[in-house]
């Protein structure tokens, strides 16, 4: 979970180290820390720190940490020389590891043998049947391949035994959404809204897929959620309100004839509205008209 | 710190000698035997005063309070995790691996 504070010192170290200011290793940490993919950086600054002798030497044991993230990240960026030199120098420290095993397979998926890489992830399950990582690992292999179907399986049959793996289960719901299977992936979402309910962004997504599938039903319920991300945000979340705002002119239209009055909330929609035209004159004061003739259009603006 | 750290101890040192008055008094009481109306003023007066430096160091000096609103900077929640377990390799940034020239030196 990357909060706001982390965000901003995240950019602030970023900014610092492209210019050279320093605080290379603080920035690798925080990467990792939050896992953020941001395999070029990584790739560029690590590697400045493992070509210097006296700065790898200052690290003490988390050299080896930074060796498996600068190769994860070469081969991430492709530059697969690099990521074999980082692990034929970890192999070299480290012979029997299963950790390095891993980074060896991954190095035949980088380079696009799959059939050596599930090889490679086969022998390394037949020592530890139920490592997690490895699992994953063949996962992306079958999303790599672009066999979707069988990621689901795999993926499935995962989430069977480590239930708790809510990072699984957001994968699973992507996956569900790029396949169209909303109802699927509304269910992964409802799994995490269950696991971790102060995550706002997850009811964000729940809303999202919600909207997606459609009905009055299902619209009401978005809308609902819609509402509480605004609520665990403190309204700061722009998407939500624009949720609200399309929901409920989804809802009007598909309650038209009935002429069913909405009792829930009628303000709902007009305080989403107020809220996001006072963002917009706050943040980009030329896109406002757009705005305001889109909510027109929608129909929620008074 | 350190002057929040003396104030609760001067509290403490205050709230001792409340005790101590208090068990004085009660001698106090048996030897002119009289019967037990109340408290004596500065017994009364050294408690509140301790029990407000004690409340004031118990709160500053431990550290900060944190945030618990979940829509504060330091806990709201901008962005998820990139499921890096998941990591894919076969993207487009096979086209662009021309531009970085880099090397692992000895």
């Amino acid at each position: 979970m990357v909060t706001k504070t982390e965000e901003t010192q995240l950019n602030r170290l970023e900014s610092q180290v492209e210019h050279g200011g320093g605080g290379v290793w603080e920035y690798l940490c925080l990467v990792r820390k939050l896992k953020v993919r941001r395999s070029d950086k990584v790739l560029k600054h690590g590697l400045s720190i493992l070509n210097d002798p006296k700065k790898r030497s200052s690290l003490g044991p988390d050299e080896w940490t930074l060796y498996e993230q600068v190769a994860v990240a070469a081969m991430d960026c492709q530059c697969l020389d690099v990521a074999k030199d980082c692990i034929n120098v970890l192999h070299k420290r480290f012979p029997d590891s299963k950790r390095v095993g891993r980074l060896e397979a991954m190095l035949f998926e980088a380079k696009g043998s799959w059939e050596e890489a599930e090889k490679a992830y086969a022998s390394l399950l037949e020592d530890n049947s139920l490592d997690p990582v490895i699992h994953k690992r063949r996962v992306a292999l079958a999303k790599a391949q672009g066999n979707m179907l069988m990621a689901v399986e795999c993926l499935n049959k995962y989430l069977n035994i480590f239930m708790a793996d809510y990072d699984a289960w957001r994968e699973l719901a992507e996956i569900y959404i790029s396949l169209q299977m909303y109802k699927q992936a509304a269910f992964c979402y409802e799994e995490l809204v269950l696991s971790q309910p102060t995550v706002p962004l997850y009811h964000l997504a729940y809303a999202d897929v919600l909207y997606t599938l459609g009905g009055l039903e299902n619209l009401q319920t978005a809308r609902k959620y819609y509402s509480s991300t605004i609520d665990l945000t403190g309204g700061k979340n722009n998407r939500a309100l624009f949720g609200i705002c399309l929901c409920t002119s989804a809802i009007a239209q598909l309650t038209k004839g009935r002429n069913k009055e909405d009792k829930d909330s009628p303000d709902l929609s007009s305080l989403a509205a107020a809220a996001l035209e006072k963002v917009y004159k706050q943040g980009a004061s030329d896109k406002l008209p757009i705005l305001t003739l889109a909510l027109k259009n929608l129909r929620v603006s008074s | 710190m350190g002057f929040g750290l003396a104030i609760g101890v001067f509290g403490v040192l205050i709230l001792a000698h409340a005790a101590y008055s208090t068990i004085q008094y009660r001698g106090l009481l048996k030897i002119m035997e009289e019967e037990f109306s109340g408290p004596p003023v500065n017994v009364v007066l050294e408690l509140a005063l301790g029990l407000v430096f004690c409340i004031w160091a118990a709160l500053t000096v431990p550290g900060k309070f944190l945030s618990i609103h979940p829509q504060s900077e330091e806990n709201r929640i901008v962005s998820l995790p990139d499921n890096v377990d998941f990591m894919m390799f076969n993207h487009r940034g096979k086209l662009f691996s021309s531009e970085l020239d880099l090397k692992l030196k000895r």
